[in-house]
């Protein structure tokens, strides 16, 4: 009875939430801040990583940002060698110009020998090998590092301080590797997306398209997935991995099979990052950038997909809102820090726990609706 | 008779201390088996080592004929032993239902999992168990909210959706009421034939209920085995449990 009411609003949340990413562009005409809501969707699907692999896996990754920053760089390299920045240093092939600026004297103007490790952009040059290996890389680095450490059952508070270790490895070698990378300043001056001719300026509302509909498909897809067999095989081992296993389930293959599919989908948020920012740089392997995730995640509510995908894009809308004033800035993020402590210790299902009490208390309220009205008539000073 | 589990000479040592020493038992197929013992004479370590919690150091293990010593837990499940914990081991936050969901499946593998709703014979068998453990008012409860009783029905039960060909009960009425208990015991001799099942119990009024053949656990070794009023009556029986209170 209350499970239908549970389903029939849950559907009614997506339903809403597809119409009105969709639909948005009617309502604000404004371009710059069609690409800002573009961007807090981008952040929307990170929600909807970090839920997977938080709430359905009981996997904290605290260091999301690697696959984040890995698709964004991908694919960067290959809008870097679209950009004019990159065609105009005086060779047939397009070189960064940041390399020319860190080649030796004499070194040849060419990705194969400008500077160490340049051979490496090479088959950047095509835009879909950037594309493909923004998604195809993080598999492979989240298959290694999965494949690892849930063999060897590592949990719990290990895996956070593993993965976060990682992306600060990850921050260093990228800064490290300033000649290929361009370092602190990363990727900038990118090219635009181009697909069969057709140039996707960030600032076109096709552009916002790309991100909306990818966003509800991987919505959409996710939900599905946690709604499978193996998805509720999955939140079975997260409640108790032995039990698990003691009914015949290899937990390890169930974490590494969704610890990388979340990972996929933050290296598909990083790619849409760049085509609707136009950069790049090592600050989305910043620590502080992770944790983010896990805050938007915990507020939204991490065992809902859905809600910690709103739970993102709220969050930055009113930080971008805010931010405007000095004064709130500074405020801002220690009232998202004590936020998130509150959540975390008295709602542990963030807004979309609150959504479903409100709704439970709803339904309960029409079933017992009389009784109710004859306890309120009776106690009016209450 | 067809012998369902074999254990040789098993044994497992922590550091110099043998848990268990040597042990030795066949159950066979169906029987349904009582192991007793004072504290600490390594009852749940002898179900560790046959489950593959624990890794044995020596001695082996046979299911039907087929050897699964220190085999990976999940793939001795997959043998067909299931194990019950002394403290009831469930999945908390998910429903009664799902927990039974998450049972039934004879399909091990991620891919082949991905897919929506269950085959109408896994459903057929989560209505028998349900009937079976008179769980039916509560399937929609989250399982961390159920009484101590209903978790360790719901633990039985997925056990026997599990379709486990032997079962490993540890001290399942530990923490229940009269009540609890005696419905416990009906639920295991109504599995009684269907399944092998190995019960370890401390409560004795119990074990005269269901048992028929009981082995007597001292110190990691095999102390005696036999029907239980042979059982009861054996002097190093009585002697182990001296000064423990006995069996009563
Ligand atoms: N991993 C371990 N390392 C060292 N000693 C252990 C380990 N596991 C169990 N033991 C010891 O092995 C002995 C047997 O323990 P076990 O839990 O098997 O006893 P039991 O027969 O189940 O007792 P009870 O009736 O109290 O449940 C105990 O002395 C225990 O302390
Ligand atoms: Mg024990």
């Amino acid at each position: 009875m209350s499970n239908k009411a549970f389903l029939l609003g849950d559907r009614a949340v997506y339903i809403a939430f597809i119409v009105i990413v969709l639909g948005l562009p009617l309502l604000i005409s404004d371009v710059f801040w069609l690409n800002r809501v573009a961007r807090y969707l981008v952040f929307g699907m990170l929600g909807i990583a970090m839920a997977l692999s938080w709430g359905y896996a009981g996997i904290l990754n605290l260091g999301q940002g690697l696959f984040f920053g890995i698709g964004a760089y991908m694919v960067a390299m290959s809008l870097k060698l679209q950009s004019w920045t990159s065609l105009q240093q005086g060779s047939d092939t397009p070189v960064p110009d940041f390399m020319l600026w860190n080649a030796q004297p004499g070194a040849p103007t060419d990705l194969c020998c400008i500077v160490p490790g340049s051979w490496l952009w090479i088959p950047f040059q095509a835009q879909w090998f950037g594309i493909f290996m923004a998604i195809a890389l993080p598999v492979i680095v989240a298959l290694i590092i999965g494949v690892t450490i849930f063999r060897l059952r590592v949990s719990g508070v290990y895996v956070a301080i593993i993965t976060l270790a990682l992306v600060l490895l990850t921050r260093l070698i990228f800064i490290d590797a300033q000649p290929i990378t361009n370092g602190f300043n990363g990727l900038t001056d990118l090219g635009w997306l181009t697909i069969g001719g057709v140039e996707f300026d960030p600032l076109m509302i096709e552009t916002y398209y790309i991100v909306a509909v990818s966003v509800c498909i991987v919505l959409l897809l996710t939900r599905w997935l946690v709604s499978t067999r193996a998805g509720l095989i999955l939140q079975s081992t997260r409640d108790d991995a032995n039990r698990a296993r003691y009914l015949g389930y290899d937990v390890a293959s169930y974490q590494i099979f969704f610890f990388t599919v979340s990972a996929a989908i933050a290296g598909f948020a990083g790619l849409l990052f760049v085509i609707v920012s136009e950069f790049a740089t090592p600050t989305y392997f910043d620590i502080a950038f992770s944790i983010s995730m896990v805050v938007w995640a915990a507020v939204g509510g991490r065992s809902s997909l859905i809600g910690a995908a709103i739970g993102a894009i709220l969050i930055n809308t009113i930080e971008a809102t805010v931010s405007e004033s000095e004064m709130f800035q500074q405020a801002w993020r220690l009232i998202i820090g004590v936020l998130f402590v509150l959540i975390v210790l008295y709602m542990p299902r963030g807004l979309a726990g609150l959504a479903r009490d409100i709704l439970t208390r709803l339904v309960s309220l029409g079933r017992t609706k009389n009784p109710d009205a004859a306890n309120a008539s009776r106690n009016p000073a209450e | 008779m067809k012998a369902a589990l074999t254990i040789d000479a098993l044994e497992v040592n922590f550091g110099g201390f043998k848990a268990v020493d040597r042990m030795t038992t066949v159950i066979d197929d169906g029987e349904l088996r009582v192991i007793l013992g004072p504290n600490g004479a390594g009852k749940t370590t002898l179900m560790d080592l046959v489950s593959g919690k624990t890794a044995s150091t020596g001695g082996k293990v046979h299911l039907y004929g087929r050897e699964i010593t220190n085999w990976p837990e999940h793939l001795i499940a997959r043998e067909g032993v299931g194990r019950k914990f002394q403290i009831p081991s469930i999945f908390r936050d998910l429903t009664v239902l799902q927990n039974l969901e998450v049972a039934v499946s004879q399909e091990p593998r991620v891919f082949r999992n991905l897919r929506l709703g269950m085959a109408a014979a896994d459903r057929k068998r989560i209505d028998e168990v349900i009937d079976l453990t008179g769980l039916e008012p509560v399937l929609e409860t989250i399982a961390g909210d159920l009484s101590h009783g209903q978790m360790q029905w719901l633990e039985l039960g997925m056990l026997i959706t599990q379709q486990s060909r032997v079962i490993l009960l540890d001290e399942p009425t530990a923490g229940m009421t009269q009540g609890e208990t005696s419905k416990t015991a009906d639920i295991i001799l109504r599995l009684k034939g269907s399944h092998t099942i190995i019960v370890v119990e401390h409560d004795m009024a119990f074990v005269r209920k269901i048992a028929e053949k009981v082995t007597v656990m001292h110190m990691g070794k095999l102390l005696a085995e036999g029907p239980i009023k042979a059982i009861e009556a054996d002097p190093a029986v009585r002697e182990a449990y001296l000064g423990t209170g006995g069996l009563h």
